[in-house]
Order: structure tokens, then C-alpha cells, then sequence
């Protein structure tokens, strides 16, 4: 019957050889893989919340009465925007579940990104021939950061019409053309005619998810016709993949993650308040809340506005507010440009033109790892400086203290984490076996009672292999030409 | 073998620890505390309620007139309880008896500083404290009742603790304070919030004290080591008497900035929805924005599932 | 070749079940499929849970609770499923290069120099006008689907709403009342020292770029002399001990509505610019480049508060075109 089936789909459609192909792909079975797909399924989870909430949410900056049922806003004159989102998360049943939910994993979704793509850079998984999908993630990554700050602005809260005031303020900053870019956008000097929030809607429900989706499509498609990369061990070489094939064994891991990943972010969204916009109240331009932070990755261009200095450049009838272009403009620009092309900047230092399947361990490049934890490093920095004033409260330290301590850190953070990160890889360099597993002592007793010593012989599984593995052994004698482009999964005699 | 034996202790131990693991950290969510912790408990009497049940049930302000439990007098009942009490606020002399032992308390936990006359300056009339005279007996309620005063550390700002005086005590002072300048500063208010218009107060709120007090009444820091406090343990008197006295570095706001009307709306927003917020969507978080949320959805979110790939994949 | 490993001819073996290679991870199958099957049992449950909290309006907890534990339980059985009771091999496939062969991509190459070329020798002219005219083109489109965006900012408005001044100016004139955001008109004797109050121009209640932040610093009565500001020529903007500035913070907009009363000082509750309110609202700390710009204010006959003229320099942050 299913045979019948694929025979019926097969002569319309072709798909059995690359079928088997497909389901015959090998997926390493290293934890660190399993990165990306974090990110991926909170990227199903926001479009499946998402698509829930645009069902009740109303993109109008008009101003209504509210009447719902939130006492302390009743007869308040507030955007049809927010009393919608106030309205589906108390008024629709599971509403402030889905809107939760939805912020959760947009937190997630970003932070998931953060940790799959550290474990690229650090593996050196973005070498040849891989730069593409390396390039193609970094722009979700900065397409995710705009997208997650246009969802978080949609509600027209306080706390969020904050930022939207700040983004105009730092588009304003751009030298020549930056008051034409913020009016067109916002339809006019802040806060626009009205018209921003339903165009920051049609941006963030429309044009960015799909273009995340075309991009997460080649990420995923690079992904398959160029195959994993895979740490050296057992067997691993340049020129396998080892591991488990898509059908079945890696379906069943990966839609079971699926489901864990919607339990934990349906569990967030239930049992963590995030953005209760209800306390925060309609947005208007002349109020302001103090404590107001964005999204946790936004923090760090926050942060880099707070500890600039008042530097604004003034002359021949024109300004440029350095104190806002330099963090906000410059800075980030600089950071999504190195990453970008790191890969070749690797390629040229290095000269190293070859193709690489294999992995790095970090510490055996020493100064790879150590810029990536100085970037890391000074990203932290700048993020934990967008909260000095939580910080101030809460250690009970006076706030401008903190700010210097910020305008110190930041610069010289990132330097002294260079320098460590190279020695200690460096370290673990020079001496023998570190991080292998220790080879057990056998005591033994001889007949006369004379105790010996004597270290065992070295198992399989005992450390880390060296950088060129051996050869797998397969059924198939893969220089046939013929079978070797059937592209089948080989058995693997242990 | 190796790969069978490692793989069924694995089967044996992750699976439940994973599970334990997830249930513990939800558990710890669910328990963090839901609001702003203040460093100690409610000094007076209850404030007043609005429900705040999960699913936002309309919330209703009872009434409970307990904004000071000794009425100073009854003409001051009467008018707090009559309707003419349009703004529900009734400010209120303190009865003369008051004074004399106001002055016995006054001498033995206040004068080192404040001087016997509360001119803040010592025998040779050098200032070391703030002059008291003429800032009012509600002033004094305010500083005494919160704890603030008497000061254990003058070098830092008074924070909130337990006061040191019960309620009679404390207006006994205030009443010998008033009584050295009478009529000038700020009275003890007789706040009544049944009736307050809770929009209103939103609004108010938002609009005069959120800029210092956060939007969720945690505080923050400002400048040069000056706090503005929490407002979850404030009772209606003192929120009262702190927006028309101005304590420290909080500007004052007189009747002609906040009617009294106006003030009794705030007061009925900060003991009524600040102090229970509606948490519908779980624990709080500390009420300090997406500081706390992303160190959760960091921490819990990206790290629980961190451990489910560990567990799914190998580790070597 | 050891000979448990023959080569073999045509398609791959189908896979049987009594494959040694084929078997599942763990050492005892049936306890694992058990509790494989427990923890889905337990996720069906948590989804049964979740239809009955949705359907007696359950609070948000007990609908995350129920979804949660059934995500998880359907999660954790598929893993186990997958990780310990089908195939492990570990499994190999092979890699091939990506590039292709010499001659496939000289061919490539041609095809696109060669014909490519031959034609662009052939018929420059045709080629030179179609890049000028997709150029133009995307300009056709560019300037209505740009230019219809917003007004254009400039010092001065035409009538017609394609253009705004609201960056270089605001609707603060010579007479114009103070109101507050209710649109209630402000008197001389509305704050008190220490108050603060948040002002705008009679008939623009609300707008952004017209906050006003309305301090008295001192108890002054009309014959007093004025409370001095320390920049010279400033003094005057201020009257009875009352000053005014821009509540838009010159660094990034946002409101400047935290006054530190017993210090002076306005602070920016977004990034803690501090502006000392006796010297003209001077930048003490923090990020903020220029002063608030301060409004001239006077007090009418009636006590009512009236703006002096308009701010002398445009307010909030810095762009470009600002002189």
C-alpha cells in the first residue's frame, strides 16, 4: 500500500533517488549539533504563536475608550494597538499563554543563535566551504535582533514607545541623510502621524519573517548539500560524515525536541511574566518610566549609548551626535561586519585554502579563540552596562560609580580576555594528554605478595583521537564508481 | 560493548534527571518572588485591597478608613466619614494632648540631632541636622512612621526598617514638631481610597512618579548614591504625605500641582494595584523588566534546553 | 577486507530486523520501549488537561502547566524512542568534493564570457541602454514609493504637508498659555518650591516636541529680583523663581522627567544624563551633549504663566541639519 503510494508520487514527481539521499543523510550525534535546532523550533514556535496572536491584534495607532475587563485602564484613552494587546491577553482564553509564549521564544530564539553560532566560530565550522551559510546566519541573526525589537514596540506600551523614541533618535543620528530616513519612516518628526505601528507590523509579520524563512531555506538547504561538519574521532575523517541518518533514528530525536523546546517555552509562557504591558500603560511621548531596558539583545547597543561620552561634532552649520552614532550606528555596524567576514579574514591570515569538513578544538587555534572570547567579552560588557542602574540598586552602589567602572571595563574587558584565552590555550597545548581520560592503575600481586603497579592498556573511547582519524571500514567498497554516487548509508563494522 | 553499557547507565539517569531537572528550575520560577521585596515589613495597618485575581477579574477598592487607627478627634471622624468628603482626603490637627508627650519622645530619640527645638542646629546654633520647624506634623509622620527616622547611619540615605515608635508615638511627635510652628507644613492626611477613580491614578502615576519610582513601584538608583525607594510597603498616609512633602530628593507637589482628588487617586493606584499587581502571566520577575526576563529566558530557557541536547547527543 | 565485509553488487541489502548492526542502543528494549510508552501516555494526558483548562477557563498557569507536561511527555518518549531503541550504527557517509570537473567548469565559463561576450561586442549600444534604462526605472519607482513615506524636514512648512519644521521648531509663540496634559491652565501659584510640573503650550497638549518640564526652585514675588541662572542672559527666561526647559533630552529624545529636587538636578530616566537646573540646565554627567534648551517664560496680570517666545535653538537630540 505505502509502496503503491511512493510508486504513485515517484512517477509524477522523481523524488526516489534524491529521497534516499535525503533520508540517508548522516547527522553527527555530538550534543553541540543540536544548537541550531533550538533555534529553529523557536522559530516555528514564534510563527505558530504569531499567527495566533495577528488573529486578535490590531495594528492602529488610533485611540479608543478601553472597556475590558483590566480595572485599572478602564475609560483610558489608549491606541487601538494596545488595548487589543491588553485585550488578548486577558479577554481571548489562552491569549496572554500564546503572547507570552511568543515573547519567550523570541528571548530564546536569539539567545539560541548566540550559542549555536559561538560553537561555529570556536569550532571553526564556518571555514571553506561553508563561508555562505556562515554569512546566511549571521543575517538571521541581525534580521532576528530587528525583528524581535519591531514585535517588542508593536503593543504600544510605555516601556516599549521608550525604545521606538530612542530608535527614531539614533535613525536621526545618521550624518546627511539621517532626518530623511527617520521621517519617512515614522511618517513625519516622532512620534509620525500615526502611522508607524502599522508599518512596523506589516515589517515584522510579513517582509522580515520571510526573508528569515528564504534565508533559514538556504541555511538549511547549504546544510544538506554540503553536509555536517563532525569533531575528529573514530573513524571521522575529511571525507565522511559518522553519525546517525535522518530516517529513522534523527526524525524521532529532532520532533522530540521539537516538543521539548514548546515545553519549555510553553512552560516560560505560563509560569514567567514577561512584558506585563498592562502595568505599564498606553505609551505616550511626554511620559516615562525609569528602569526601562530593551530586550535582552538590544542590550548591548543600550548599554554602549550609556557609557559614551557627550561627544557631539559641531561645525559649518551642521551636527553629527557622535555620542549616539559612534555606539549605536557605528558600533554594531562594525561587529555584524566583522562577523560577516571573518571567514575570509581567517582564509587570508591563515592561508589556508583548503576545504575543512573536520573541527577545530578551540584551543588548538590559540588566537581564533582568544578573539572570539575578547568579542564575546566586550559584547557582555556593553550588555551588562545597559542595566548599571539595576545594578546600582541592587549592590547599592552610587550610580555614576557604576558608570565609570562601565566606561573602564568595556575597553579593557575584551583585552585581558585575549591575553588569558591565548595562554590557557596555550597551556592545554603544551601539555601532553590534557583532557584525555586518565588510563586506569591495575594493582597486581605476584605469587610471593609483591605489589606492582602497571597503567592499562589504552581502550577504545579513551580521549581524543588525533586530527587524522583512520578510516571507517564500510560494506561497500566505496571506489566503485557506481555505488559511490548511490550515496547510500554504509553499515559500520566496529 | 563500551558504547551498549555507557549508553543503558545513560538510559537509566538522564531521562529522569532531565525531567527532575526541568520541574526543579520551573519550581523556581514559580516560587521567585512575584514583586519587588522592600527590606521589611508593613508598618501600619492594612492598605487597601483590589483583587487581583489571575485572569484580571475587575478589581474592586474596599473600604477600610485605617489610615491612622487613633482618630484624633471626633469632628475629624465625622468629616472623614461625611460625604462632603469629596477627595477623601481630610487633613487633621493632632489633638493638644499629644504634645506634651510628643516632647518626652522628642528629647529622648530626637534632639541629639535635631536639637530640643527641632532647629537642627546644636547649642552653638551650628546646623548638623535638617531644621524641622515648619515643615509640618505630616512630614514628621512620614519619616517617623516609615522608620527613616531615627537615623542609624547619617552618612547614607534613610532607608526604610521598622519603626521604632507605634502609631500613637509617632503622631505624638509629629504633634510636638507641629506644635513649635503651628499651621505651617504639611498636616497628617486622613486618606480614604474607597471611591478613588484607579484610571486616573494609572495615569497620574505614570505621568509624575514613574519617571523615579519605576512604572511597577520597584525604584531605582539615581545619581550620587540617592535611591527612590519601593513603593510596596507604602500605606496610603504616607504616600499621601510623601507627595506633599517631598521627602529627600522627591520634588513636592502641591495642591495646585495634585489636587487632593488627584493625590487620593495615586494613593489608591500605589496601595491598590502597585502593591498586588496583577501577575496574571506568572511570577513577576522582580518587576524590573526585561533585566529579569532575559537572564530567565537565558538562563532557564536557552539552558534547560542546552541540557535536552546534552542529553540527545553524544558527549564525546 | 576481513571477510564479514564482502563487496557488494547492485542496490544497498534491505535492512532486516535480526541485523546485528541494526539493533537498538540500549541493553534491555522492553524496559526503554515501557517507559518510552509511560512518558507519551503521561503527554496525552497533559493534552487531555489542556482541552479540559481551556475548556473551564482554567488561569493562564494551569493552560501552561497542562500544554507543558504534554510536550513533554510526547518530547521525552519520542527521544527515548529515537536515542535508545532504533538503529545507532554510528553510520558513515561519504563526502565528495564540491567543485566540479576541469572541463565542466571551463564550459561554464565560456558559455558566459564567450556567448556572453560575443553579444555585449555585438550590440554595446542596446546593452549601455538597457543598464540606463533599468536605471531609471528603479528610480521611477524609488522616488514616489521613498518620497510619499513622510514629509520632508525643513526649517520652514508649506501648506500642503510636504514638509515639517517640528525638528527645528516647536508651537511655543510669545503668549502662549502653559496648560498641563489635561489642558489645564497653569497660575503662578500652582507648585510649590521643590514642584515639578510637565507643561505644554495652550492647544498642543501632548505633543512631543512642546514638553515642557516646569521647575520652581525658589518662592520669588513679582518685585522680587529674579532667581539667577548661572549662564549669563539666561536669568530673564526664568520669573518668580520659576524656570522652564525642554523635558526632550538632547541626547536621544526620551523624556527628562526624574528631578532630584534636593540636588537640582533632571535626570534622564533612559541613559542618566544629568542637567544641573541652577546653571541653565548644563550637562553635569552622562551622554547628553547640550544643555535642555530653556523656555522664556512670564506670568500675566491674572497669574496666569505664559511663554516669553520660542525656545532660542531647536530641542532633542542632535541630526544633521542642526545648525
Amino acid at each position: 500500500m505505502i509502496d503503491k503510494t511512493l510508486n504513485w508520487v515517484d512517477d509524477r514527481l522523481g523524488i526516489a533517488k534524491g529521497g534516499r539521499t535525503f533520508l540517508d543523510k548522516i547527522f553527527p550525534d555530538h550534543w553541540s549539533f543540536m544548537l541550531g535546532e533550538i533555534a529553529l523550533y523557536s522559530f516555528v514556535i514564534l510563527l505558530g504563536t504569531g499567527v495566533f496572536l495577528t488573529l486578535y491584534y490590531v495594528p492602529s495607532g488610533h485611540e479608543i475608550v478601553y472597556h475590558g475587563s483590566y480595572v485599572p485602564l478602564r475609560g483610558q484613552r489608549v491606541s487601538e494597538a494596545y488595548a487589543s494587546t491588553v485585550g488578548l491577553s486577558f479577554d481571548v482564553r489562552t491569549g496572554l499563554l500564546m503572547r507570552q509564549a511568543h515573547h519567550w521564544a523570541a528571548d530564546i530564539f536569539l539567545g539560541a543563535i548566540a550559542v549555536h553560532m559561538a560553537r561555529v566560530f570556536f569550532t571553526g565550522a564556518f571555514r571553506k566551504p561553508r563561508e555562505f551559510n556562515w554569512i546566511v546566519g549571521t543575517l538571521m541573526l541581525i534580521l532576528g535582533i530587528v525583528n524581535g525589537f519591531l514585535g517588542y514596540s508593536l503593543p504600544d506600551d510605555l516601556v516599549s514607545g521608550t525604545g521606538i523614541r530612542i530608535a527614531f533618535s539614533i535613525i536621526e543620528s545618521i550624518p546627511i541623510v539621517g532626518s530623511y530616513l527617520g521621517f519617512f519612516l515614522f511618517g513625519g518628526n516622532y512620534p509620525g502621524s500615526g502611522i508607524i505601528i502599522p508599518r512596523f507590523y506589516v515589517i515584522h509579520v510579513l517582509i522580515v519573517p520571510a526573508i528569515i524563512v528564504g534565508l533559514l531555506a538556504a541555511h538549511l538547504g547549504l546544510l544538506v548539500k554540503q553536509k555536517h561538519t563532525q569533531f575528529p574521532g573514530k573513524g571521522k575523517t575529511e571525507h565522511n560524515v559518522v553519525g546517525s541518518p535522518m530516517f529513522p533514528t534523527f526524525i524521532a530525536k529532532t520532533t522530540g525536541f521539537l516538543f521539548m523546546a514548546s515545553a519549555v517555552t510553553f512552560g516560560l509562557g505560563g509560569f514567567a511574566q514577561i512584558n506585563p504591558i498592562w502595568q505599564f500603560g498606553q505609551y505616550e511621548p511626554y511620559q516615562i518610566s525609569y528602569a526601562v531596558q530593551p530586550d535582552w539583545y538590544m542590550g548591548w547597543l543600550d548599554g554602549a549609548l550609556r557609557i559614551m561620552p557627550s561627544w557631539e561634532w559641531v561645525g559649518w552649520g551642521h551636527t553629527i551626535p557622535l555620542e549616539v552614532f559612534l555606539p549605536a550606528v557605528i558600533f554594531p555596524g562594525l561587529v555584524f561586519n566583522i562577523l560577516i567576514v571573518w571567514p575570509f579574514i581567517e582564509s587570508v591570515w591563515t592561508k589556508d585554502t583548503r576545504y575543512h569538513n573536520l573541527l577545530d578544538r578551540p584551543r588548538d587555534r590559540p588566537k581564533r579563540t582568544a578573539a572570539g572570547a575578547a568579542m564575546l567579552t566586550l559584547l557582555f560588557a556593553v550588555f551588562f552596562a545597559s542595566s548599571t542602574d539595576v545594578m546600582a540598586n541592587f549592590f547599592q552602589l552610587p550610580l555614576i560609580d557604576v558608570l565609570w567602572f562601565f566606561r573602564f571595563f568595556v575597553p579593557l574587558a575584551p583585552i585581558v580576555a585575549y591575553y588569558i584565552t591565548f595562554k590557557i590555550c596555550h597551556e592545554m597545548l603544551a601539555a601532553e594528554g590534557i583532557g584525555k581520560r586518565k588510563r586506569a592503575l591495575v594493582v597486581s600481586r605476584s605469587v610471593e605478595g609483591e605489589y606492582s603497579t602497571v597503567e592499562s592498556e589504552v581502550r577504545p573511547g579513551d580521549g581524543h583521537e588525533e586530527l587524522e582519524a583512520i578510516p571507517v571500514p564500510t560494506f561497500i567498497d566505496t571506489t566503485d564508481p557506481e555505488l559511490a554516487t548511490s550515496a547510500g548509508v554504509r553499515r559500520v563494522i566496529r | 560493548m563500551q558504547r551498549t553499557l555507557r549508553n543503558s547507565v545513560t538510559a537509566r539517569l538522564a531521562a529522569p534527571a532531565a525531567l527532575v531537572g526541568a520541574v526543579a528550575l520551573f519550581g523556581l520560577v514559580v516560587f521567585s518572588s512575584g514583586q519587588a521585596r522592600a527590606d521589611t515589613a508593613p508598618t501600619t495597618t492594612a492598605p487597601v485591597t483590589v483583587s487581583t485575581l489571575p485572569g484580571a477579574q475587575p478589581g474592586t477598592v474596599q473600604e477600610t478608613p485605617t489610615a491612622i487607627s487613633a482618630v484624633p478627634s471626633p469632628t475629624a471622624a465625622a468629616a472623614y466619614n461625611s460625604p462632603s468628603n469629596r477627595s477623601g482626603i481630610i487633613y487633621t490637627d493632632l489633638p493638644a494632648s499629644f504634645i506634651a508627650p510628643g516632647q518626652a519622645l522628642f528629647a529622648a530619640n530626637c534632639s541629639s540631632c535635631h536639637g530640643a527645638l527641632a532647629t537642627g542646629s546644636d547649642v552653638n546654633g551650628k546646623a548638623i541636622a535638617p531644621n524641622l520647624q515648619g515643615l509640618g506634623a505630616g512630614t514628621v509622620d512620614f519619616w517617623v512612621s516609615t522608620g527613616r527616622m531615627p537615623l542609624t547611619d547619617t552618612s547614607a540615605q534613610a532607608i526604610r526598617k521598622t519603626p521604632r515608635f507605634n502609631r500613637i508615638q509617632t503622631l505624638e511627635i509629629a504633634a510636638y514638631v507641629q506644635s513649635l510652628t503651628p499651621g505651617q507644613g504639611t498636616k497628617v492626611p486622613l486618606v480614604k481610597t474607597a471611591g478613588a477613580d484607579l484610571e486616573a491614578g494609572n495615569t497620574l502615576f505614570t505621568l509624575n512618579c514613574a519617571a523615579c519610582h519605576t512604572i511597577s513601584g520597584a525604584g531605582d538608583a539615581l545619581m550620587e548614591g540617592a535611591y527612590a525607594p519601593s513603593l510596596h510597603l507604602a500605606t496610603p498616609t504616607q504616600v499621601v504625605e510623601a507627595i506633599r512633602s517631598g521627602p529627600g530628593n522627591m520634588p513636592r507637589f502641591g495642591a495646585g500641582n495634585i489636587t487632593d482628588t488627584e493625590a487620593r487617586d495615586i494613593t489608591a493606584y500605589v496601595t491598590g494595584v502597585l502593591q498586588h499587581p496583577n501577575d496574571a502571566g506568572g511570577a513577576g520577575l522582580g518587576g524590573i523588566g526585561p533585566v529579569g526576563e532575559g537572564f530567565v529566558g537565558l538562563l532557564i530557557g536557552v539552558g534547560v534546553l542546552m541540557l535536552v541536547c546534552f542529553w540527545i547527543g553524544d558527549r564525546a | 577486507m576481513s571477510d564479514n565485509n564482502p563487496r557488494l553488487e547492485g542496490p544497498l541489502p534491505a535492512a532486516t530486523l535480526d541485523d546485528p548492526h541494526l539493533q537498538p542502543a540500549t541493553k534491555n528494549p522492553e524496559r526503554m520501549e515501557a517507559m518510552a510508552a509511560a512518558a507519551i501516555v503521561v503527554g496525552m494526558l497533559g493534552f487531555v488537561a489542556f482541552i479540559w483548562a481551556y475548556w473551564v477557563d482554567a488561569n493562564t498557569q494551569w493552560q501552561a502547566a497542562t500544554l507543558a507536561v504534554g510536550m513533554l511527555g510526547l518530547g521525552a518518549g519520542t527521544i527515548a524512542w529515537g536515542k535508545y531503541l532504533m538503529p545507532q550504527g554510528p553510520f558513515v557517509e561519504e563526502r565528495h568534493d564540491f567543485h566540479s570537473s576541469d572541463t565542466e567548469r571551463e564550459s561554464f565559463n565560456a558559455a558566459i564570457t564567450g556567448r556572453g561576450g560575443l553579444e555585449v561586442k555585438r550590440r554595446g549600444l542596446l546593452l549601455g541602454l538597457f543598464a540606463v534604462g533599468g536605471g531609471i526605472m528603479t528610480l521611477a519607482f524609488l522616488i514616489p514609493g521613498v518620497r510619499s513615506l513622510g514629509p520632508k524636514p525643513t526649517k520652514s512648512e508649506d501648506t500642503h504637508g510636504s514638509t515639517d519644521s517640528s525638528l527645528f521648531t516647536t508651537n511655543w509663540k510669545k503668549g502662549a498659555k502653559l496648560v498641563t496634559v489635561g489642558g489645564r491652565e497653569v497660575k503662578v501659584d500652582d507648585l510649590e518650591v521643590g514642584g515639578v510640573l510637565t507643561v505644554f503650550p495652550q492647544g498642543h497638549e501632548g505633543s512631543s516636541p512642546d514638553q515642557v518640564i516646569l521647575i520652581r526652585l525658589a518662592q520669588l514675588g513679582p518685585d522680587d529680583p529674579p532667581y539667577p541662572i548661572a549662564p549669563p542672559g539666561k536669568t530673564e527666561y526664568g520669573v518668580q523663581g520659576y524656570v522652564a526647559y525642554s523635558k526632550l533630552c538632547t541626547h536621544l529624545g526620551c523624556p527628562v522627567g526624574l528631578y532630584q529636587e534636593r540636588t537640582q538636578q533632571l535626570v534622564c530616566p533612559c541613559h542618566q544624563s544629568i542637567f544641573d537646573v541652577n546653571s541653565g540646565a548644563i550637562p553635569q554627567f552622562g551622554p547628553a551633549p547640550r544643555p535642555l534648551p530653556m523656555l522664556p517664560i512670564t506670568v500675566d496680570a491674572t497669574g496666569q504663566m505664559r511663554a516669553n517666545g520660542n525656545f532660542d535653538q531647536a530641542v532633542g537630540p542632535g541630526f544633521w541639519e542642526r545648525p
